[in-house]
């Protein structure tokens, strides 16, 4: 072995340890950090088996003893089952979902990559609608969908959601729309593509990060939705999840809080099942946009 | 006229949804919005017209309506940055390498999924109370710790700590921008014998320049509008002694609580205010800092 | 995510389909009311059930029941109320009839009394708690009354016999120090009161005054207020009530008071939330008055815990005076309802109670007994803005817990602000 190629196999193999030494370090980092992050939840998890009185007195984590019975009876604890809350939030979290990812990238294509008159006029339209304390908007709002008859429907929940109303997955999408270089659509228009051929078969399969992480904020935030749900749903047979887990407190009576821990566990699956599915578009964002 | 609709047809019907929902249904409210600030409303009698006495009352006599805006600004200003460096810092982190990032972004994202819920009031209560797990803690280091969480003086901090451990929606964010820059840049500049501080600052910061704008607008957005944390934790008072009195807590309290729908709506157009100027000196530097692909020339 | 786009047209039919289905008022029936309550799992149980029961009796008459948590009960509420779409019955609370009732939202009950209001025979007190200008405005559906709830284990192990229906605050203090020596300071005497503006109340009447006098002006004075403080900040330097850590986090939920987690032996509440705080402690709860002033006037009083309003918005106004008929008149019904919402104002259906009851209610039945002789008149209606005085007392106050405020000064500024908050709302 000459000189040359051993000094070169000794850098390789110290590139490597110091490299290797980083992903310990790297890892161990991550996993302390991790557990200040899942503490909470272990928090929540281990009071979910506590008997009710012990929820506050003790400052342990650990349970004095473990019992199922904040699920088996939390299901069923309220009038109606939480079958019925699940399926009712599955319906409005779908169509949410769906009318906010089609409607706001529809605008978010408009506002990155089509030029038309007044569109700095409408984009600060957009971005003022972000601003407005929701609270002084919800009675005007609620008498709007009061005379549309929309009250005790869930219309009021999905519909604006078709009409784009979330500005954040607008801005977001215009934000990413914005990076993918202009010859795109300049190659694709001479190729004679209409518009929306461009939006479909060029921008969207080039957004896909973007767009899996709007799913995913948009999947989670209509899912834990307490607000509008509250005002516009009066029968408690069209109640979601989050509604229903407001029925087990009561400030100044009897709460039911170990069995309120429990359903909140619960509520928390289908999130976190869909970001584990849905992270993966995130991911493969790689293989597709790493073209130019 | 012709060629204005062969210009503009495509945007506007793209754009439809988006028009449609904002004249339909979002313009209405907000226009109620701003005529109800003018206003005495309880939400049961009709509404009574009074001209600016609301905004007046607000900036002359009204000495919470001060309090609300000191603890909030004082808030942003903590809250966004540390939260944005938290989450770039991770999704940096997280972008490259390892082969478990997949369960360790779930982990960081978990916290987020809590959100301002009951649960997170009550335990965000028994983590700084004096004899609480963050003191148990710093007895190991020696340090005597004060009950954080009720203590006016430093209430206000615990809240700041509750956005950063709560960076989730950022980090996801910046790691898809991450995602978004080309491999082969870094890979040029590693066989250039860049270094790896270099590359962030030369690549790394102005390919993500869009993507950090947007978290910075949001994130200043949002923390100025913040409620639910400081609403919970508080049990909707803003106590101790005022010191979680966010402005938007101040706002429903006014509203729903005491029955002053009008002064509520005047408080909003002056937050509305203060938000929008912020947001517009954000996209005037902007200019200066953010480039985008599809301008770039 | 890879759907065709007719598979997405058909789902957002359906769904949409689905979703206003559910919001179609059933139409066989011609009759239909809406009651609103605010509840907890128990309750919501009881109160479906009343509404099972009476429509098998009124077949024609569909009542849907809504409700939700307190906290957020109010909000939804306003909503609805400037809507105009309030529900036709609605739970009230006392510190907010006033409220309601000053602004026009509810319709006064006076005109059906005696005809398909039957409630001639009820107590008079109870009933006339609901009453505002001399009009009733709301029916009471229980009553209750403030109590000293404390945990008999410690009382009996640190040996206090004191008779707790006629103790004074001298006696109340003595207790408190009792208490924090025989456990070695494990369990504090008492919660912190301090920012209660309700045993205030009942310490402003011993001194011979209303908090409001009958124009609605605030009629206590900065000494009645500074004394209160002072009383507290006495037993605070002792060491003898809660840390000053947990009085400031206000209108704390009962299952984190002090009786509830042990660390203190006594807290104060209302009587219907016995049960509740039974169920969040490990000991035995016993029933105490608030302390009363030696040589004063009675300040603790009866009121009604908890009314049924008939709304601005409603109706059929006689579906809905039915069914509030059969809510406290309808032996099958007050059965389902037993003392959950408070103690009835009808001694027919205490009597019809009585044999079914569990221990804690026997205990508040007892103590409501007890105390019928010794409470003093239902104060006279808040004013508009009383709500909002309740706040600012528990504000003002934290300064002195906190020790950043003397009781004096505090004291003064508190009543101007009250007095300033109640002329604003005029």
């Amino acid at each position: 072995m000459d000189e040359a190629a051993r000094v070169a196999h000794e850098m390789r193999l110290k590139r490597d340890r110091r490299e290797r030494n980083g992903r310990i370090l790297k890892h161990l980092f991550l996993i302390t950090v991790s557990c200040v992050m899942l503490y909470p939840l272990f928090w929540l998890l281990a009071s979910s088996f506590k008997p009710e009185n012990e929820i506050f007195g003790s400052l342990t984590l650990w349970p004095s003893q473990f019992q199922l019975d904040n699920y088996t009876k939390g299901w069923n604890a309220l009038p109606i089952s939480f079958t019925t809350f699940y399926i009712n939030s599955a319906i409005v979290t779908v169509l949410s979902v769906i009318g906010n990812l089609i409607s706001c990238s529809f605008a978010a294509y408009a506002f990155a990559r089509l030029q038309f008159t007044g569109r700095s006029f409408f984009f600060a339209l957009m971005m003022m609608t972000l601003m407005v304390p929701y609270h002084v908007v919800l009675i005007p709002q609620y008498v709007q969908f009061l005379a549309l008859g929309w009250v005790d429907t869930y219309l009021p929940l999905v519909v604006p959601r078709f009409l784009a109303s979330d500005a954040f997955f607008i801005f977001l999408m215009v934000q990413f729309f914005r990076q993918l270089p202009r010859e795109l659509d300049e190659a694709a228009m001479i190729d004679g593509c209409s518009p929306f051929k461009i939006y479909w078969s060029i921008i969207l399969p080039l957004s896909l990060p973007a767009m899996g992480t709007a799913a995913i904020f948009s999947l989670i935030w209509v899912w834990e939705d307490f607000l509008a749900p509250l005002i516009y749903l009066n029968d408690i047979k069209s109640y979601t999840v989050p509604l229903a887990l407001r029925l087990f407190l009561d400030q100044e009576g009897q709460s039911a809080y170990g069995q309120m821990f429990a359903m909140s566990v619960l509520s928390l699956v289908p999130v976190v099942i869909f970001f584990v599915l849905f992270q993966k578009l995130i991911v493969r964002g790689i293989a597709t946009s790493g073209m130019k | 006229m012709r060629r204005f609709l062969a210009r503009n047809a495509p945007a506007y019907i793209f754009l439809s949804p988006w028009l449609l929902g904002f004249f339909l249904l979002a313009l209405g409210p907000i226009l109620a919005s701003l005529y109800l600030s003018f206003t005495r409303y309880d939400m049961v009698s009709a509404p009574r017209w009074v001209g600016f006495d609301n905004y007046s009352y607000m900036f002359t006599r009204d000495r919470r309506f001060w309090k609300a805006l000191e603890v909030t600004f004082t808030y942003v200003a903590l809250a966004v940055p540390a939260r944005l460096i938290m989450a770039l810092g991770v999704a940096m982190l997280l972008d490259k390498g390892l082969r478990t990032i997949g369960l360790y972004r779930a982990i960081f994202y978990l916290p987020s999924l809590l959100g301002a819920s009951i649960a997170i009031a009550i335990l965000w209560r028994q983590l700084f109370e004096a004899n609480g797990v963050v003191n148990q803690v710093l007895a190991y280091f020696g340090i005597q710790g004060i009950s954080w969480i009720t203590n006016p003086d430093t209430s206000l901090y615990t809240l700041v700590i509750l956005a950063m451990w709560q960076f989730g929606s950022p980090m996801l964010i910046f790691l898809a921008g991450l995602r978004g820059i080309p491999r082969d840049l870094y890979e040029a500049a590693e066989i250039d014998g860049t270094p790896r501080w270099r590359q962030f600052t030369r690549i790394t910061l102005p390919l993500l320049a869009p993507v950090i704008f947007f978290n910075l607008v949001l994130q200043t957005i949002e923390s100025f509008k913040t409620f639910s944390s400081a609403f919970i934790i508080s049990n909707g008072t803003g106590a101790p002694a005022d010191s979680l009195l966010f402005y938007t807590v101040y706002l429903f309290n006014e509203a729903f609580k005491f029955f002053r729908m009008g002064y509520a709506s005047a408080l909003a157009w002056v937050l509305l205010i203060i938000i929008a100027v912020f947001t517009a000196i954000a996209f005037f530097t902007s200019k200066y800092w953010v480039h985008y692909e599809n301008e770039r020339d | 995510m890879k759907m065709t786009r007719r598979g997405l047209m058909s789902t957002m039919g359906a769904g949409l389909a689905a979703s206003t289905l559910a919001g179609v008022p059933a139409l066989a029936q011609a009759r239909s009311i809406r009651h609103y309550w605010w509840g907890n799992p128990e309750r919501d149980k009881r109160t479906f059930a009343v509404i099972d029961t009476f429509q098998k009796a009124k077949t024609d008459i569909k009542v849907s029941g809504e409700t939700i948590g307190w906290g957020d009960y109010w909000t939804k509420m306003a909503t609805q109320t400037a809507g105009r779409n309030m529900a036709d019955l609605v739970q009230m609370d006392y510190r907010f009839l006033f409220e309601y009732v000053r602004r026009g939202a509810l319709k006064p009950l006076d005109e059906y009394v005696g005809k398909s209001l039957m409630i001639a025979d009820f107590d008079k007190g109870p009933i006339d708690g609901g009453r505002v200008d001399g009009k009733l405005y709301a029916l009471n559906i229980g009553s209750n009354s403030q109590v000293i709830v404390h945990n008999t284990r410690v009382f009996k192990e640190a040996g206090i016999d004191t008779d707790l229906i006629n103790w004074t605050w001298d006696d109340f203090a003595k207790s408190c120090e009792t208490i924090t020596s025989k456990t070695g300071g494990k369990v504090k005497g008492s919660d912190d009161l301090s920012l209660m503006i309700e045993v205030f109340e009942s310490w402003v009447r011993q001194n011979g005054r209303e908090f409001y006098d009958k124009d609605g002006k605030v009629a206590a004075t900065v000494e009645d207020v500074a004394s209160y403080w002072q009383f507290w900040a006495d037993l605070r330097k002792k060491d003898v009530v809660r840390s000053k850590d947990k009085t400031v986090i206000l209108d704390i939920p009962i299952v984190e008071s002090g009786v509830a987690v042990g660390d203190t032996a006594m807290s104060h509440y209302w009587s219907n939330q016995l049960v509740g705080i039974q169920a969040a402690a490990k000991d035995k709860i016993g029933a105490a008055m608030v302390p009363h002033k030696k040589g004063g006037q009675p300040g603790q009083f009866i009121k009604p815990s908890m009314f049924m309003s008939l709304s601005r918005d409603a109706k059929d106004v006689d579906a809905a005076i039915a069914y509030m008929n059969a809510w406290v008149t309808d032996p099958a019904i007050t059965k389902i309802l037993g003392l959950e919402r408070g103690i009835p104002a009808s001694a027919k259906v205490r009597e019809q109670l009585a044999p079914g009851l569990n221990e804690v209610e026997k205990v508040s039945v007892a103590y409501f007994n007890a105390i019928a002789s010794k409470v003093g008149p239902l104060p006279l209606p808040a004013p508009k803005g009383a709500g909002e005085v309740r706040d600012a007392f528990m504000r003002i106050g934290t300064d002195v817990v906190l020790d950043r405020a003397s009781a004096k000064d505090a004291a003064a500024t508190f009543v101007g602000d009250a007095q300033a908050i109640v002329e604003r709302a005029l």
